[in-house]
């Protein structure tokens, strides 16, 4: 019974940068065809979660796993987590002057493929299925020739974002403010892009405070964050209720305990 | 952190070019003096006026100071403990190539440079020089057809005397600098290379130097003359064996542009640079100039500098035709105890004229690299345009990255625009790659070759998959 | 060149102070600077003679400063003439350092002085008579704007020398005037300290007349979390020179440089810029600007250091000119020596002209080509002259550029 296991397991992690601490003990389980939301105010360490879960090496686990298929990858490179179908979305994707959209998309790809034991693509083979993906987020083939996010608008980079999570098909994707910076318009071409990845074998995290992407996308799980903890796990009403109450409440509740 | 050993490793590539081969090679004593120059001259049975060219060139030098205003810290170079000619023994006159030791041939096939008719690269004509001399021009009846002239500078001495009489210092003069008069005293060979009026060269123009022995200098002398509305690309690759004592090179080439003529001239170096404590490697000390004649000419230089213990190089332009153009596009690549002072001078004289700079120095390890450039408007260069852009990449927080430009207008109606900044690859760039699956050495190498791309779109395509190749051979293992 | 003849026999005083003494026997051998070096070689050979070709003057002599002291709101001093009374109250106070202060600081100084690259404080401690001499420790907050005033006196070399040690936490205004006047050297340095925490708005205004000669050095050390705000204005000079160091001595410090230089007729005024990093997180935004009209020659050169200490600098130079006509010269090399890798430098130069679409623009409006010349300068000069901390309408700097001919 595959269907049963889960993709992604979060098990009390503790995790600090420059010895200060961001995670406090936060557990997360993803099972496949699943989508989780994490909201909670900026600084609750959302982020860092998803940041820690991708690799980012400026973090440092100090107690607890992450494991992934099954394996804890606590200890693998970004990359490593990547080919094998991590995938996060960047809240402020980076620029990378010089460096070919193009390239970079074909480039990781084939990283997967590889991974994947599919045969790599070719540039011409690359092409096709690129194009392909770009009808997914609206997108003109003009950005292919531009560098790595390089004069993107704030709604074209994140639309670049999810190209990337079509080609690269994650087991897991988590989503950071995918939806910050977008009009309502482009809010929902990014939704429908990930609706139509997303599949009964994926799983997926998406993070924000907002209510209006979780209205184009429904979740499963609401969790919401505070201090770098869950403090409550919910249905997707839940959502809601801090849409209307706020997020004051989660200080409260951590002044308490 | 970016993993700091990780970059290290990514550099520490071996010198595939370093072997040796085995030959007889006829060699002059050590030393230089008057009669050291006469034997040269008499060896190359050259005309009267070439001799009192070198004699007056060694007058002047004698009289010259090694410069040291860049900075480059070396030992001092003892100038009688070098040989200066060293030619492999073969055959008087060589009638075909299947008369070249075939040891020779086997040097060239193995740096990927095949001479011989089966083999030869089909797109390229090659001058293939091995120490002192040329041993085989590729393509010369085909390039002849075209009134195209390539071929060594000794026999265009003894073919071509009027068109050399003519031009040949008429660009670097014998006493230009200090290298430059030494060269024009004891040059031995290079590259010779004609355009007729109305001429595109049907090929690319290649020369390929291989520095074989470890106590002779290279001292080769290219001309390149592009006759009015003529073109021609030229490319230029360099390697030597490993030694661990200091060779010099110190080369000058000299290219002339008349009206609508335009010459590119592109050079991947990659001499021996020393190994990781900076023993030996080869000192290049090489004067390029290039003199835009003629109006509307254009002369563009291209370099990706990856080599040599000591880089001090500066391809120049004297923009003197109306509207002529002058282009500059470089890489330098400096890791270990490399030091690389290296820019360009573009002199506009005359009116329109415009010039483009793009300068990328990486530097890596414990190495210098410095970009040193002059940008000079003089009173006639009404409606004159520079632009200039250096950056600079540093990795590890060891070597060191210097910008000098040099900037000087005396015509109200030009302009002048100089840009230049500093970046190491980020932490957040190279995250972004990896969190897409690519490795670290691959994204490293990205970042490095987006960071050259402007200037590897200005070479010749064999060369920009080369040149990226080399550089990210040179840089595995030095990233931090 | 009588001063250099007496330097190289010591025959400059009959009594020397200390502090003359150490500099010229730093002199004595070779007492002028290598005018083939990096630093000397634009300048012009005649008019440097010329600059040294006065006799040296201890004495002030009457000299009337425009825009006297009306103002109880504006603290006035004239190197050489008034000596400061010390000020004390319960805000801020303002005091002459004594004689082993002074020494000591200068001396503290003078171990590091290269013999050509400091070469003007050189000559102008060995030229400084005592009472030329000016130094200021000066603490607190709520000072009035402090006016520091220098000229040089007709057909003499005059030196000047001012030192103001800005305490902890100090928050000061300081406009420094130095007036050149007609056949005349002014030789003047200026020594800064900012402590811990202090703030400083500096300006360097220095203007001549006919055939005035200027020498100006202005040395600089901040101390952490200091911020250091300085506008120049340098004009009207047969002959003038002014030179920057400014030192972060452990980093974490903020500078921010607004200079501009205007020559014409024949003039030549040069500005050497030289900003050293010795510590982590320092800031650095300059913009160097320069106009050159006539036969004039304007140059500027600057540095920027940044050795592997000084990691997280963040440093921007600008150099701006406008070359207004054919037989004017201008030369610029902006400079970035690095060796520290996380760190973010940038630098940059144009040389051009007036805008000609904007003068268009303004002409087919009506304006006259003067006019809108007039407007183009003025929006040039005004981020400059806007940083120059002066008391609103005083010394009137807009008016006097646009105006002077």
């Amino acid at each position: 019974m595959t269907e049963s296991n889960p993709i992604l397991e979060v098990n009390n992690l503790f995790a600090s940068t420059d010895d200060l601490p961001i995670l406090k003990g936060v557990s997360i389980t993803v099972y496949p065809g699943e989508i989780h939301a994490i909201m909670g105010r900026n600084g609750c360490g959302k982020s860092t979660l998803s940041k820690i879960i991708a690799g980012h090496p400026s973090y440092n686990i100090t107690e607890g796993e992450i494991n992934f298929s099954g394996k804890n990858v606590n200890s693998l490179e970004p990359e490593e987590r990547a080919q094998s179908g991590i995938f996060l979305g960047f809240q402020y994707p980076i620029e990378i002057p010089g460096v070919s959209n193009l390239e970079f998309l074909r480039v990781s790809t084939n990283a997967r493929r590889k991974f994947l034991k599919k045969e790599e693509l070719d540039t011409f083979d690359f092409e096709d299925l690129v194009k392909e993906k770009l009808e997914l987020v609206k997108m003109d083939s003009a950005f292919l020739s531009r560098s790595v996010n390089q004069g993107f608008s704030g709604g074209e980079k994140k639309r670049n974002e999810i190209l990337q999570m079509a080609l690269l098909e994650p087991k897991i994707a988590i989503l950071d403010e995918t939806d910050s910076g977008l009009d309502i318009d482009a809010l929902r071409i990014v939704a429908s892009g990930i609706k139509k990845i997303a599949n009964n074998k994926t799983g997926i995290i998406l993070i924000t405070h907002y209510q209006r992407l979780l209205d184009e996308i429904k979740p499963d799980y609401v969790h919401v964050m505070s201090d770098g903890q869950i403090i409550k796990t919910g249905g997707s009403d839940l959502a809601l209720e801090l849409e209307k109450n706020g997020y004051e409440w989660t200080d409260n509740f951590v002044k308490e305990k | 952190m970016v993993n700091e050993n990780l970059v290290k490793d990514v550099v520490k590539e071996p010198y595939k070019y370093g072997f040796v081969t085995d030959i007889e090679t006829e060699k002059i004593s050590k030393g230089l003096n008057e009669d050291i120059i006469r034997l040269i001259s008499t060896k190359k049975e050259e005309p009267e006026y070439l001799l009192n060219f070198r004699l007056n060139a060694f007058k002047k030098w004698q009289q010259m100071k090694e410069p040291n205003w860049a900075e480059l810290g070396y030992e001092e170079i003892n100038y009688q403990d070098i040989i200066y000619y060293s030619a492999p023994k073969q055959k008087e006159k060589i009638s075909s190539l299947d008369e070249v030791d075939p040891k020779l041939l086997e040097t060239f096939d193995k740096l990927g440079i095949p001479l011989t008719e089966q083999k030869k690269l089909t797109n390229v004509a090659v001058d293939a020089v091995f120490d002192s001399v040329s041993i085989a021009t590729t393509f010369r009846e085909e390039l002849a057809e075209h009134g195209v002239i390539f071929c060594s500078i000794s026999e265009a001495v003894k073919n071509h005397s009027d068109l050399i009489e003519k031009y040949l210092g008429s660009v670097v003069p014998a006493t230009d600098n200090y290298f430059a008069a030494l060269n024009s005293a004891v040059f031995s060979d290079g590259s010779f290379v004609y355009i007729p009026k109305g001429v595109a060269c049907p090929m690319d123009l290649s020369s390929y130097f291989r520095i074989n022995s470890g106590d002779s200098g290279q001292f080769e002398r290219t001309l390149i003359i592009a006759e009015e509305s003529s073109s021609v690309s030229y490319l230029e690759g360099c390697t030597a064996p490993m030694f661990d004592t200091n060779t010099l090179h110190a080369a000058v080439v000299e290219l002339i542009a008349l009206d609508d003529a335009s010459i590119k001239y592109s050079t991947v170096q990659n001499w021996y640079a020393g190994n990781e404590e900076g023993v030996g490697g080869i000192f290049n000390f090489v004067t390029k100039r290039g003199k835009c004649l003629g109006n509307r000419s254009k002369i563009s230089w291209s370099q990706v500098e990856t080599g040599s213990a000591i880089t001090w190089k500066y391809p120049s332009c004297l923009l003197l035709g109306e509207e002529s153009i002058g282009e500059f596009y470089s890489v330098a690549l400096t890791n270990n105890l490399q030091q690389a002072d290296t820019g360009t001078k573009m002199i506009h004289i005359g009116p329109k004229t415009k010039s483009t700079i793009v300068s990328k120095g990486i530097s890596a390890g414990h190495s210098k690299n410095s970009y040193r450039g002059l940008v000079k408007m003089g009173t006639k260069a009404i409606g004159a345009k520079n632009y200039s852009q250096c950056d600079s990449m540093l990795i590890g927080d060891q070597a060191s990255a210097n910008t000098f430009p040099y900037i000087t207008s005396q015509q109200q109606n030009s302009e002048i625009e100089h840009e230049a900044s500093t970046c190491r690859i980020s932490e957040d760039q190279l995250f972004y790659l990896q969190s897409r699956g690519i490795e670290f050495e691959e994204a490293v190498s990205m970042m490095v070759s987006g960071f050259c791309r402007d200037v590897f779109n200005q070479l010749p395509m064999e060369f920009a998959a080369e040149a990226d190749k080399l550089l990210a051979l040179k840089l595995e293992g030095s990233v931090g | 060149m009588e001063i250099i003849e007496r330097i190289k026999t010591n025959k400059l005083f009959s009594n020397p102070t200390e502090i003359q003494k150490l500099c010229l026997k730093k002199l004595q051998s070779n007492p002028l600077p290598n005018l083939k070096s990096e630093l000397w070689r634009l300048s012009n050979k005649s008019k440097f003679s010329n600059f040294l070709d006065f006799s040296l003057n201890g004495n002030s002599t009457n000299f009337e400063f425009p825009y006297q002291n009306n103002s109880k709101n504006i603290i006035r001093l004239i190197i050489g003439e008034n000596s400061p009374t010390n000020i004390n109250n319960e805000d801020y106070s303002i005091n002459e350092l004594n004689n082993e202060e002074l020494i000591a600081y200068i001396k503290k100084n003078l171990s590091s002085f290269d013999q050509n690259e400091n070469w003007s404080e050189l000559l102008n401690l060995c030229l400084s008579f005592e009472q030329n001499i000016l130094g200021l420790r000066i603490q607190g907050t709520k000072i009035p704007p402090l006016e520091i005033l220098s000229h040089a006196s007709n057909d003499y070399i005059n030196a000047k020398t001012l030192i103001l040690i800005v305490e902890k936490n100090c928050n000061l205004d300081l406009l420094q005037i130095n007036l050149g006047t007609e056949n005349s050297s002014l030789s003047h340095s200026t020594y800064l300290c900012l402590e811990e925490n202090s703030f400083v708005n500096h300006g360097m205004v220095a203007y001549g007349e006919k055939k005035s000669n200027l020498l100006n050095s202005l040395n600089v050390i901040q101390q952490q979390n200091s911020e250091y705000n300085l506008g120049t204005l340098h004009f009207k000079f047969n002959y003038a020179r002014f030179e920057i160091r400014i030192k972060q001595s452990s980093g974490n410090a903020r500078t921010n440089i607004k200079g501009m230089q205007i020559t014409k007729n024949d003039e030549q005024i040069a500005t050497y810029t030289k900003i050293e990093f010795n510590g982590p997180n320092g800031f650095l935004d300059q913009i160097n600007k320069s106009l050159a009209d006539d036969k004039s020659h304007a140059i500027f050169e600057g540095s920027i250091i940044v050795p592997k200490i000084a990691q997280k600098t963040d440093a921007s130079q600008l150099s701006r000119n406008l070359l207004l006509s054919n037989h004017a010269q201008i030369d610029t090399k902006p400079q970035l020596e690095i060796i520290a890798d996380d760190v973010k430098c940038k630098h940059g130069a144009t040389i051009s002209q007036l805008n000609e679409e904007e003068l268009f623009y303004m002409r087919s409006r009506g304006l006259t080509l003067a006019e809108a010349s007039k407007l183009q300068l003025g929006s040039f000069f005004k981020e400059i002259i806007s940083f120059i901390p002066v008391p609103k309408g005083r010394w009137d700097l807009l008016n006097k550029l646009l105006k002077q001919d």
